[in-house]
């Protein structure tokens, strides 16, 4: 109810109504109090909202509605609801096996320690895309989908790890020798160009 | 009024403003849900605070000595 943000929020309208105060009246220089006042308004709590507003923004990017609120990645957010479980996304997104509020981030962010920060810089390169240069026709994915955001969450669980196929494969899917998505055996992924032909899955409200 | 307190008070004035409006636009940016609000946030938002924090840092530089410690009968103005 009243989470991180509803804080932070909190945080920079006291810090607003502080720095408005010694706007008003700014502090005589003798006071030992007034100085402290200041200190605190005009640079811990600032700092802190400043840190606070990044957290913020970084957490609201990993949000599937912040990503396919770009008119171009529309049709890749509609393909999470194609109603056939070979769509890898679609079926990762329906039955939850990741969490549907952050699906795209959790596929598409490299898990390194400063993974998200290089998907936000990555992301301000799509803003610029949308907003200045324009949006290609076909969108390719830039550099090759590494089998490392396959095997976070399927790396040790029994029905990966058993299944034949895998363990014949092993050390080619954990090197990203051969890929998961375009080796031939999971290749069915957004495929938005068929989007039109295809039958959607509709949620219980 | 001595002319320092007078040039802190104007850096003070400056340093209020500047950061509640770089505030201002952080709270636009985190209730606007689109592309473009990081891009405020970072570019306007974070810019003014940051800009509002280090005029706020020169009138401490400005002020000096504070008064009670400086002997008696000097100002640094």
């Amino acid at each position: 109810m009243f989470g991180p943000e509803g804080i932070l929020i909190a945080l920079i309208v006291l810090t607003m109504a502080l720095a408005l105060f010694l706007f008003v009246r700014p502090p005589a220089t003798a006071g030992a109090g007034e100085r402290i006042v200041a200190f605190i308004a005009l640079f811990i709590l600032p700092a802190l909202c400043l840190g606070g507003g990044f957290s913020a923004h970084i957490e609201h990017s990993k949000e599937t509605k912040s990503c396919t609120s770009c008119h171009a990645m529309q049709p890749y957010g509609r393909s999470l609801y194609v109603d056939d479980p070979n769509y890898i996304p679609a079926a990762h997104f329906q039955n939850h096996r990741i969490p549907p509020e952050t699906a795209c981030y959790q596929c598409h962010a490299d898990y390194t320690f400063y993974g998200t920060l290089k998907d936000k810089f990555a992301g301000l390169e799509r803003v610029y895309i949308q907003y200045v240069s324009g949006p290609p026709k076909h969108i390719k994915f830039k550099g090759r989908y590494s089998n490392g955001q396959c095997l976070r969450c399927h790396a040790g669980a029994r029905d990966f790890e058993e299944n034949p196929v895998h363990q014949a494969i092993r050390s080619e899917l954990a090197s990203s020798q051969m890929s998961c998505i375009s080796s031939g055996c999971h290749d069915t992924v957004h495929n938005v160009t068929a989007l039109d032909h295809l039958k959607f899955w509709r949620p219980a409200q | 009024m001595r002319l320092v307190e007078f040039g802190m008070q104007r850096l003070l004035r400056a340093s209020s403003a500047i950061i509640v409006l770089g505030l201002a636009i952080e709270l636009l940016s985190l209730l606007w849900f689109h592309p473009l609000s990081f891009v405020l946030f970072a570019v306007v938002g974070a810019a003014l605070i940051g800009l509002g924090i280090l005029i706020y840092l020169a009138s401490l530089a400005f002020a000096g000595t504070p008064a009670a410690a400086r002997p008696a009968g000097k100002t640094n103005s």
